[in-house]
């Protein structure tokens, strides 16, 4: 391997579309994300903090990476101190199998939808071991939730994923991008239903309202994140942070055709961009219109409702593809 | 600039703590959250756990019940914190003042770095009170 080809791969990696890049991403839709949170209920949301509160991520994030770290006495060591950095790793494991600028991402094998789908169940699965690590009794019912919570969005969620991977023949998401661009149309046209489905999904995996019933603030203080502070916490939110540019890219990837778009002059990166602020736009706006839902509601109806539409929507599949 | 005290001045959480009032304060302060007053601009978010705050934000006087749990509150917000008494209960215990059960005050517990008199403060008052506890941080 010639020096060119390990430095071009260092820098996709470490700089564009990789780490630094992601992490100004995931700031910046922090900030879209608040904003649009606070425009729907009629306030301002930050805009003093540089360019209308452009920075108001990175000063929470560098003001918690300098804050005192706080070890409570009574947690297990290891899961308290492993769980930021596993969960952070985990989220860029992701976001590199997501195509970002052009039609493939960093990493791309034939079944890796199927390992990010595995990958969003681990997210659940971490949230629940830093809970029980933390030994306190809202941490731990916030980490019982949260392991409950994937019981009703993780099947409906893969189904609905599955569907673009059956219409293009394919379980790779660089090669259901490049069907879609090939083909000329997005896979959202036959999957209307399935896209619901998946944004449903997306807003339980990353917790907001009206799936924040891992870390509802009301009844148990911050849910798995209570005994977290200072630089956990900031590796905590920018791995949320992270985990929205995931769940956001990979909807874009399967259903509205990626970093593509009907004009071909403008960069890829500039159609993810818009897509997938789109995306934000509307977890943002039914975070601020719904209440939370209790968690056998919440998993009954997945059950009730969720999983025979994603069924109903492969049954549809399959007779477009019979016909 | 130093940047880190650039964003301490630019996200200070609060955790808010009554420690035996009687609502009122607590109620203007949710309008300090609230659209018409809005604190967020200013990067002000409140929190649900003490470990996640900067600022303490306190109202009432403390009563001898509340006093061991107040101060194991304010041991588990990490360093730098910052203490704000939060009405004339907090300031110096107000209307209970020389009651068996009260200490007169939060200062007389823990550390307190600004106070804010009223009864209610307005909150256009915790705002201005927000502002000169983060200028001194800044020229600190």
């Amino acid at each position: 391997m010639s020096w060119q080809v390990v430095a071009y791969d260092l820098f996709s990696v470490l700089i564009y579309p990789g780490i630094i890049f992601l992490v100004a991403l995931a700031l910046f839709y922090q900030w879209v994300d608040r904003r649009v949170y606070a425009r729907a209920q009629n306030r301002y949301g930050p805009h003093h903090t540089g360019p209308r509160g452009l920075l108001q991520p990175l000063a929470d994030l560098i003001k918690l990476l300098a804050k005192e770290d706080i070890e409570p006495s009574a947690v297990d060591k290891m899961i308290f101190r492993a769980a930021p950095i596993l969960l952070l790793t985990l989220v860029f494991t992701a976001l590199f199998m997501v195509p970002i600028s052009g039609t493939s991402a960093i990493v791309s094998f034939e079944g890796d939808l199927i390992f990010l789908i595995f990958i969003m169940t681990l997210f659940a699965i971490l949230a629940f071991l830093a809970g029980w690590g933390s030994t306190n009794r809202f941490s731990l019912v916030g980490g019982m939730r949260a392991a409950l919570q994937t019981l009703g969005y993780e099947v409906p969620l893969a189904v609905s994923l599955i569907g673009p991977a059956i219409l293009a023949g394919t379980l790779s998401v660089s090669n259901i991008v490049a069907w879609q661009a090939a083909e000329g149309f997005w896979s959202i046209l036959l999957n209307p239903l399935g896209f619901g489905i998946a944004i449903i999904g997306i807003i339980a995996i990353i917790e907001v309202v009206p799936f924040d019933i891992p870390e509802a603030e009301t009844e148990i203080v911050a849910g798995w994140q209570t005994e977290f502070s200072g630089r956990k916490l900031g590796l905590l939110r920018l791995a949320h942070d992270l985990e929205l540019v995931f769940v956001s890219g990979l909807v874009v990837a399967l259903f509205l055709g990626g970093p593509t778009g009907p004009i071909p002059l403008i960069p890829g990166i500039i159609w993810f961009i818009i897509k997938t602020v789109i995306i934000v736009f509307i977890i943002g706006f039914i975070r601020a219109q719904f209440a939370r839902f209790r968690i056998d509601q919440m998993v009954s109806g997945s059950w009730k409702y969720l999983v025979p539409l994603s069924i109903l929507q492969i049954i549809i599949l399959q007779l477009y593809l019979m016909i | 600039m130093d940047i880190v005290k650039w964003s301490r001045v630019k996200s200070p959480w609060v955790f808010h703590f009554n420690a035996g009032g009687c609502n009122g304060c607590d109620i203007e302060l949710l309008a300090a959250l609230n659209p018409k007053f809005d604190i967020e601009r200013f990067g002000m978010i409140l929190r649900g756990s003490p470990r996640h705050a900067d600022v303490l934000l306190c109202t009432g006087t403390v009563t001898r019940q509340i006093r061991d749990r107040f101060k194991r509150i304010y041991d588990q917000v990490p360093e730098p914190k910052f203490v704000m008494a939060f009405g004339n209960c907090a300031c110096s215990g107000g209307v209970f003042q020389k009651c068996y059960n009260v200490h007169e005050g939060i200062d007389k517990v823990v550390p307190v770095n600004m106070y804010v008199p009223g009864c209610p403060p307005r909150p256009q008052a915790i705002i201005d009170a927000a502002v000169k506890l983060l200028t001194a941080l800044q020229q600190s």
